[in-house]
């Protein structure tokens, strides 16, 4: 997009120039790396905590990743993760969606109205965790406010249930959220350009038509861009649904991060852990790099969009 | 006059619904508040207290201050940490924050005006922030208890810079692009150079983005929970580690003591957060989408 300064290029001691800009990024990317080496290491030899020395470990080959893919445990979270993440994203998107379209036009109270919806995404991800802990348990205030409503004596257990549970731990994400597709979303539907607002109107169309057939087509890169970070942060999240249920009840909240947490940290399955992270790891790497490719196109049209006046093509 | 009362319609039920989405936020906030200021046998009761009429700042004397009402052994030691926790996370965030604002806007300079990192590359760094950490963690505890850095805050902050880099180079980018380029080619002749350029140029015109920046990511690091739950032990503790210790010995959680440290960790988040709420959707967007 922006042209480099070619001149200045060629100049001399551009090389030492860049290289003291990237320095402290390499620096720590180069430091890091051996921790993905340790990993492959203990990927293929077998060693727990249990065991004495790791560099005296069993070499094992690919049975660590055998066992893994034989666990039908891992296969469980695979598809919790996944339904956690796909669920969670689109409860998410529909209600920041919802509310961006209810806020787009300014009225009396706008700013504190906006000031309270993005308090979720503020909060400590624990500490909603605990809050909700607070909120939900069976003779808390949820059930408390439900029984009031429906003048019945309501006592849903929350997070007993493992049914339930699932579901408690995809709101809980959908409230975290939600403000983060809304100020997205309303940051998309600011830049819609009036005049096309307007021209439809004159032409006669209906309020769900300009919204379908002139809005949304040009939301699309924007809305892209909110669902593909929403999920692919939702696959990695772990706080919430460690703190509030530990993957239980049973394992019924066991999403991959939670697993993983589990294997090596209270199994102590340093070995399992290392080729179950592997193999979460190209899993991820798959997602993650099908999204960044998503992203890219979307981003080229988004900078169209919000290009500045007078900003160069 | 049928229109006029279609429109009252559109109003009230938007009001309706704008009223619903501010219980669902409010009533856990609320909950958490009120929570902090009830006194012990109002925690469990059924039905729910839903407003408090006896006030008590008792929940913040023993958390904050250690004053304990009846310290049990095991309750006296969880009570002496959050100020020392307190102390860990904010040098933690405040450090973390500052190298990787600093070492991303160079990055995020390089590429802006001499593309020294391809549009792939930069993309790809993004994966810095998408691949969740616990995958390298286990390996990454090994390694660095053989380097001697678990359990200290130089270990948590290296790991902290790498994953927000992402987010403060391509926050810092977008708000270099607003820059136009004229600015360099001015300084260049009238003789400035490289350095001088960024420093008393560049550096003045993106200061208020800089700052914005950089309080987003204390937002990120300061509520991490993770990575400082598995790098850290006894000698370092930070507030969102030290919130789940609040398991109670004998009656389960000591929810007012929870909420009292909840408070106190969430009340400065949401302060930045609403000092920079314009800047929020480009943090969050990792700045491709400006306001």
């Amino acid at each position: 997009m922006a042209q480099a300064l070619p001149t200045r290029k060629a100049a001399p001691g551009f090389t030492l120039f860049k290289w003291i800009l990237l320095g402290p990024l390499f620096g720590l990317l180069l430091f890091i790396l051996p921790a993905f080496l340790l990993q492959l290491y203990f990927s293929f030899h077998s060693w727990t905590v249990y065991l004495g020395s790791w560099w005296e470990a069993e070499f094992v080959g690919l049975g660590m990743f055998i066992e893994v893919l034989m666990d039908s445990r891992f296969w469980w979270a695979v598809l919790r993760s996944l339904t956690f993440a796909s669920l969670s994203t689109l409860g998410s998107f529909a209600a920041g969606f919802g509310l961006a379209l209810l806020m787009h036009r300014p009225f009396r109270g706008h700013g504190l109205l906006y000031a309270v919806f993005i308090l979720p995404m503020l909060t400590v991800p624990v500490v909603i965790a605990y809050t909700f802990e607070m909120l939900l348990f069976q003779r808390g205030p949820i059930n408390g406010i439900l029984s009031v409503l429906l003048q019945t004596d309501v006592r849903v257990t929350w997070l007993a249930h493992p049914a339930i549970a699932v579901f408690t731990v995809i709101m809980l994400e959908i409230w975290n959220w939600t403000p983060f597709v809304f100020i997205i979303m309303l940051a998309g539907l600011a830049s819609l350009p009036p005049e096309l607002d307007e021209a439809a109107r004159i032409l006669g169309a209906s309020r769900w038509r300009i919204f379908r057939e002139v809005q949304l087509p040009l939301l699309r890169p924007v809305i892209m861009l909110a669902l593909i970070l929403r999920f692919l942060e939702a696959m990695g999240e772990f706080p919430k649904t460690w703190g509030l249920l530990q993957g239980g009840p049973g394992s019924a909240s066991e999403t991959l991060p939670v697993y993983l947490f589990l294997t090596t940290w209270q199994y102590f399955h340093i070995s399992k852990g290392a080729a179950m992270s592997y193999l979460v790891l190209i899993f991820t790497i798959v997602i993650v790099l099908a999204g960044i490719r998503l992203l890219r196109k979307e981003k080229q049209t988004i900078d169209v969009i919000y290009r500045k006046p007078g900003e160069e093509a | 006059m049928k229109r006029t009362m279609k429109r009252r319609l559109f109003a009230a039920g938007r009001f309706f619904l704008l009223g619903i989405a501010l219980f669902v936020v409010g009533f856990p906030m609320y909950w958490m508040l009120i929570t902090s200021f009830k006194p012990d046998h109002e925690w469990f009761t059924w039905p729910p207290v839903y407003w408090s009429e006896n006030w008590t700042l008792d929940n913040y004397r023993v958390v904050w201050a250690g004053i304990g009402i009846k310290p049990t052994a095991q309750e006296a030691t969880t009570m002496q940490k959050p100020v020392q926790a307190l102390k860990h996370s904010l040098a933690l965030s405040l450090i973390s924050t500052t190298l990787s604002v600093a070492f991303g806007t160079l990055v995020a300079y390089g590429v802006s005006r001499y593309q020294i990192l391809s549009d792939r590359r930069m993309f790809n760094l993004l994966m810095l922030r998408m691949v969740p950490p616990i995958v390298v963690a286990a390996p990454l505890t090994l390694y660095y208890s053989t380097l001697q850095l678990l359990d200290t805050l130089t270990g948590l902050v290296i790991v902290y810079v790498l994953t927000t880099l992402p987010y403060s180079i391509w926050m810092t980018k977008s708000f270099l692009d607003e820059i136009p380029r004229e600015m360099e080619q001015a300084a260049s002749i009238l003789g400035a150079g490289r350095w001088r350029t960024i420093w008393e140029v560049i550096f003045p015109l993106i200061r208020s983005g800089v700052v914005a920046t950089f309080l987003f990511i204390l937002i990120l690091t300061w509520s991490e929970y993770l990575l400082a739950l598995i790098l850290s032990k006894v000698d370092v503790v930070t507030l969102p580690v030290q919130l789940s210790k609040y398991e109670g010995t004998t009656e389960g959680r000591v929810y007012g003591y929870q909420a009292a440290l909840a408070v106190g960790v969430t009340l400065p988040l949401i302060v930045i957060g609403c000092f920079i709420r314009k800047h929020l959707v480009r943090g969050f967007s990792f700045g491709m989408i400006k306001r």
